[in-house]
């Protein structure tokens, strides 16, 4: 953000260029100040749109959550337009029980778990579809996208269905191929079994995205970069490590911020499944939220969780954030 | 004390506003208010999906229309996320003016001031109301819905398995009911009745066969009584019912739906609300000339087995700026005549005793009102609703002792979740 | 080197493996929409259905309203996307080609803002949109979901706009284009695969949204297509048949929209990079 950055920055030549190229009329009439200085307000007006719609359709609910968080706001008050504040009784009572803090820790256990399943399997798949042929290329690719554009609601249904105890076709192959006691197996029975299913359906729906874009990557990768290297008598894993992997890293660290986002955010998956249940067992942070707060129709407390979601998700993706922050190039 | 406080808050806030709707419309509070006053006018009411049938919603329409000269629009509603939705439209300004509520939750939707108090129209038109269905509706000892129908379970069996096991009369009691499906286990290859582990709502009806209570007064507040050895008791039946079925433990009668799974003809029985068999019909005709029905039996034949009585109550959302509207609305809706036709359309139990005779003849509601007389609901408590709000600590608990816990071990294990909800604030 | 046999076969193998475990769900549900209920429910799974209905389509076309939900999930859903575009447009040129003091807090923001939890906002929002008399409304639900998808939208169409040769539009500018010339006529024709791509994203947020949709919209003139869906799987439970077809018709618009947008989009970015 110096000045040292502004002259050096080589996306800044076409501003410095525009000084020499005659503007368009419109922009000529207002041109009283220095050209410089209508280029620098040019990049703030561009922007300007997204800003003012982010602070007052994201920012303005986020000020009122963060207000009802201090307010002891139940049915009661919310028909009758009550406001009362309660100081800091709704964190005071979220942060000392024990609840809070497992289903924190269940969180960041189950984001890790499906983002690095995802990171590794559609990396996998997006590298073979750049080494399969045209034809196979493509029935992977219908594939991938089949899956990637169910919609989540009806995706959600599909697997309750795979799953069904009753008459599931899962049940049925695991019995078929000799699993006997899987026949009648209740997939929604326990906590490990009901985050399986769970995490099937994230991992099915999420490695397309990453596949696929990551696939679109490769093929942006110069040739002449393989060619150099096989002259340097590179092998396929030399090659891979050396040209592929450096080339896909900014992308690997952008999707994988996405996914872990994404996951950690996912709620129609698990609420519908399960609605977090076996017992609460399956709770992530935002079913928390959403079965303290609009379930159990008691809002403020329900406020506090969801301020407490995002402090903790930016935690969590802290790192990369600041990774952003401070570097001179792009990611994405 | 904070109760009391509360409540005087609402009360507060009632007459407020209240006074405010007499200053804004003044002609809407005439008593005696004819046909033209209401003129323009349209009443929106909300009932659930399946309460009104077509006919009974037609007739009450062209009843109230030609009566009052307003319009009136029915709007019905899906289960899904109801509370959330009714919780807000009663908070907005323009709410549904009448709305169908369930009798279990409407001592909490009393407690929030969201809904108009109707002790007026209970003299009016409700003293001969069964007292045991008007209950729902009362909270700190004023009306605020009427009641409108109930329903209680029953058992729905196959005749054809029934027969097959060489069984020719329905049990009369418990006892000669767990004969007969033992009886059934052991000379069919059928599963003798189904039963899943969560059917929470049954459960609740043979603890009201106990004499238990779900809850306690500690001081001033509800706390969880499930360690009562009377619910124990009661969970000890249940246990029993369920060792007859191979029905998932931690599954309530609607995943899957238990009608569909008898429709199958590989269950001997199941207990379920008289609709079910509708549902049992549809997914296999061929079921229907094997539907048979009786009453739960209880331990003596004198005595038929407790029931959940549910049902649903009408009420008046408190914003509503048509308040003698609805109240006409209710007079007609209520009316013997409706009333009648409702109960006889849908073989629901109606609000008053007298009107027990438009079930002649349906064999469900036969078989259910002879269990209704011993009915009973959840507490009746404001405090209540927040307990069945999923995952219902409850049903946790059947499962549990279903998988061998001990009651009491089991009731332990879910007390602390029950008490936390039980001391929500309103 | 030659590749071996086994080198040449597993790919291809592979491939297929993975492309029947990924369109299985989807098949599966088209199967059992267009099965007869004595086959869905059946001890032995019938694969391959032969006998087919459209019974349960019937029943889950029967709904209420359900064209009017069709419309209004159809009206919101492009409408959001649009405005989502437009607005991100602007930004992820600025974000891609220009350098300013602040730029970096910007890109920060809106990933910041991509982790908003929209749905346990849902009663802060309905209260603000209650207050101000928008309830019952498709125009909240249209900026919310637009808002929802913008941060996205503007991350990767930078990424877009980003890899369109700088040359091209400095030669087009050389060429006497001003610079919003040379956009319109340079970089737009470009970006549209990329913007196809990242549509992509917004359709399918806007179009499964539910927690916002159910309790800001009583009225269901005013209500969309997922407030269908699962309220016809409560009405339904265990039908899977009929819940099967609603979930059929609900995902096709999208399954449609993605296989003809994602070939673009995908071989429009291929094709961009061996051109350029």
């Amino acid at each position: 953000m110096s000045v040292q950055t502004e002259g050096t920055d080589t996306a800044g030549e076409p501003a410095v260029r525009k000084a020499r190229i005659p503007g368009p009329p419109g922009s000529e009439d207002r041109g009283s100040g220095s050209p410089s200085r209508r280029g620098a307000a040019a990049p703030y007006l561009l922007l300007l749109p997204a800003l003012l719609a982010t602070l007052i359709l994201l920012g303005w609910p986020l000020v009122k959550n963060g207000m009802l968080s201090f307010q002891n706001l139940n049915p009661r008050q919310l028909i009758q337009h009550l406001t009362e504040w309660n100081g800091g009784d709704n964190y005071k009572e979220v942060l000392s029980g024990s609840d809070f803090w497992h289903v924190v820790e269940r969180s960041v256990v189950f984001t890790a778990v499906n983002v690095v399943l995802i990171m590794l399997l559609g990396t996998l798949i997006g590298l073979l579809l750049a080494r399969l042929g045209k034809k196979m290329r493509l029935l992977l690719l219908l594939g991938l996208v089949l899956a990637w554009a169910m919609p989540v609601i009806a995706a959600t249904t599909v697997y309750q269905w795979l799953f069904a105890q009753r008459f599931g076709v899962v049940n049925w192959v695991l019995d078929k191929l000799g699993w006997h006691s899987m026949a009648d197996y209740n997939w929604f029975g326990s906590q490990f079994s009901t985050f399986s299913v769970i995490t099937l359906l994230i991992v099915w729906q999420s490695i397309p995205f990453v596949a696929i874009n990551l696939y679109a990557a490769t093929t942006t990768i110069p040739r002449e970069l393989y060619e150099a290297a096989s002259l340097d008598g590179a092998g396929a894993w030399k090659s891979f490590t050396s040209v592929t992997f450096p080339f896909l890293r900014p992308f690997l660290y952008a999707t994988t911020f996405l996914e872990v986002i994404w996951v950690f955010k996912a709620f129609p998956q698990i609420f519908a499944i399960n609605e977090g249940g076996p017992d609460h067992l399956t709770e992530t942070l935002p079913i928390y939220a959403f079965v303290e707060g609009v379930g159990n129709q008691h809002f403020g407390v329900g406020a506090a969780i969801s301020f407490l979601t995002v402090l903790v998700l930016l935690v969590i993706t802290s790192y990369y954030l600041r990774m952003v922050l401070k570097q001179e190039e792009d990611e994405l | 004390m904070k109760r009391k406080l509360a409540a005087a808050i609402v009360i507060a806030g009632m007459m407020v506003s209240v006074s405010a709707c007499g200053g804004d419309d003044g002609k809407d509070t005439g008593k005696n208010a004819g046909p033209d006053s209401f003129k323009g006018q349209t009443l929106t009411v909300w009932t659930m999906d399946g309460s009104a049938p077509p006919q009974w919603s037609k007739d009450v329409q062209a009843a109230f229309e030609k009566k009052t000269g307003a319009k009136l629009k029915f709007e019905i509603q899906k289960w899904d996320g109801i509370q959330q939705k009714i919780t807000t439209a009663l908070s907005e300004s323009n709410p549904p003016d009448v709305l169908e509520v369930g009798n279990t939750q409407t001592p909490a939707y009393a407690a929030t001031g969201g809904l108009a108090e109707l002790s007026d129209l209970k003299q009016e038109i409700g003293t001969d109301w069964t007292p045991s269905v008007s209950q729902s509706s009362v909270y700190d000892g004023k009306q605020y819905a009427a009641p409108w129908y109930f329903a209680n379970r029953v058992v729905i069996y196959n005749k054809k398995i029934w027969a097959k096991a060489g069984i020719k009369d329905t049990p009369k009691t418990r006892d000669e009911f767990f004969k007969d499906l033992d009886t059934i286990g052991k000379k069919t290859d059928a599963e003798p009745l189904y039963m899943p582990g969560q059917n929470w709502y049954f459960f609740d009806g043979l603890t009201i066969g106990q004499g238990a209570d779900l809850v306690k007064k500690d001081g001033d507040k509800y706390v969880s009584n499930l360690s009562d050895p009377k619910v124990a008791a009661a969970m000890e039946i249940y246990k029993k019912y369920a060792s007859y079925s191979k029905a998932p433990k931690d599954k309530d009668e609607a995943t899957p739906q238990q009608a569909q799974v008898f429709a199958k003809g590989k269950s001997g029985a199941f207990i379920g609300m008289g609709w079910e068999a509708g549902t049992a019909v549809q997914a296999n005709k061929a079921i229907e000339k094997d539907l048979g029905y009786f009453t739960i039996p209880g331990a003596t034949a004198d005595k038929p087995e407790g029931v959940f009585l549910g049902g649903s109550n009408l009420a008046v959302a408190q914003g509503s700026k048509k308040q003698a509207l609805a109240k006409e609305f209710l007079k007609i809706a209520l009316s013997d005549q409706y009333e009648g036709e409702l109960a006889k359309l849908n073989g629901v139990i109606p609000n008053k005793q007298a009107l027990e005779t438009n079930l002649k003849g349906n064999a469900v509601a036969e078989a259910a009102a002879p269990g209704a007389s011993a009915g009973g609901t959840t507490p009746l408590i404001p405090e209540w609703a927040a307990v069945e709000n999923t995952p219902n600590p409850i049903k946790s608990y059947m499962t549990s002792v279903l998988n061998g816990k001990s009651p009491a071990d089991a009731a332990k294990q879910v007390e602390a979740e029950i008490n936390k909800r039980l001391a929500q604030q309103n | 080197m030659k590749r071996s046999v086994f080198g040449r076969i597993w790919p291809n193998a592979t491939a297929v493996i993975l492309f029947v475990g990924f369109v299985f769900p989807v098949y599966w549900m088209f199967a059992t929409a267009f099965k007869p209920t004595g086959d869905i429910i059946s001890e032995n799974p019938v694969w391959f259905p032969t006998n087919l209905t459209v019974g349960h389509f019937s029943k889950a076309v029967d709904a209420d309203h359900f064209w009017t939900l069709v419309l209004n999930s159809v009206t919101v859903t492009v409408s959001a996307v649009l405005l989502s575009l437009v607005i991100a447009l602007f930004a992820a040129f600025a974000l891609a080609r220009m350098r300013f003091r602040g730029r970096r807090g910007f890109i920060v923001t809106f990933m910041l803002a991509q982790m908003a939890p929209w749905e346990v906002m849902v009663i802060a929002i309905y209260m603000l949109v209650r207050d101000n008399d928008m309830l019952d409304s498709l125009v909240p639900l249209t900026v919310f979901y637009a808002i929802m998808v913008l941060p996205l939208t503007i991350l990767t169409l930078r990424g877009y706009v980003a890899a369109v040769p700088k040359e091209l539009e400095e030669s087009a500018m050389v060429d006497g284009c001003t610079r919003t010339q040379a956009f319109i006529k340079v970089i737009f024709p470009l970006l549209a695969p990329g913007l196809m791509a990242t549509s992509l994203f917004g359709f399918i947020t806007a179009w499964n949204e539910f927690p916002l949709v159910l309790i800001l919209n009583k009225d269901i003139e005013k209500q969309t297509l997922p407030l269908w869906l699962s309220q016809f799987q409560t009405a339904f439970g265990d039908d899977w048949g009929a819940t099967m077809a609603a979930s059929s018709l609900f995902a096709l618009p999208i399954l449609i929209l993605f296989i003809f947008l994602q070939r673009k989009a995908v071989s429009g970015l291929t094709d961009g990079a061996v051109k350029g």
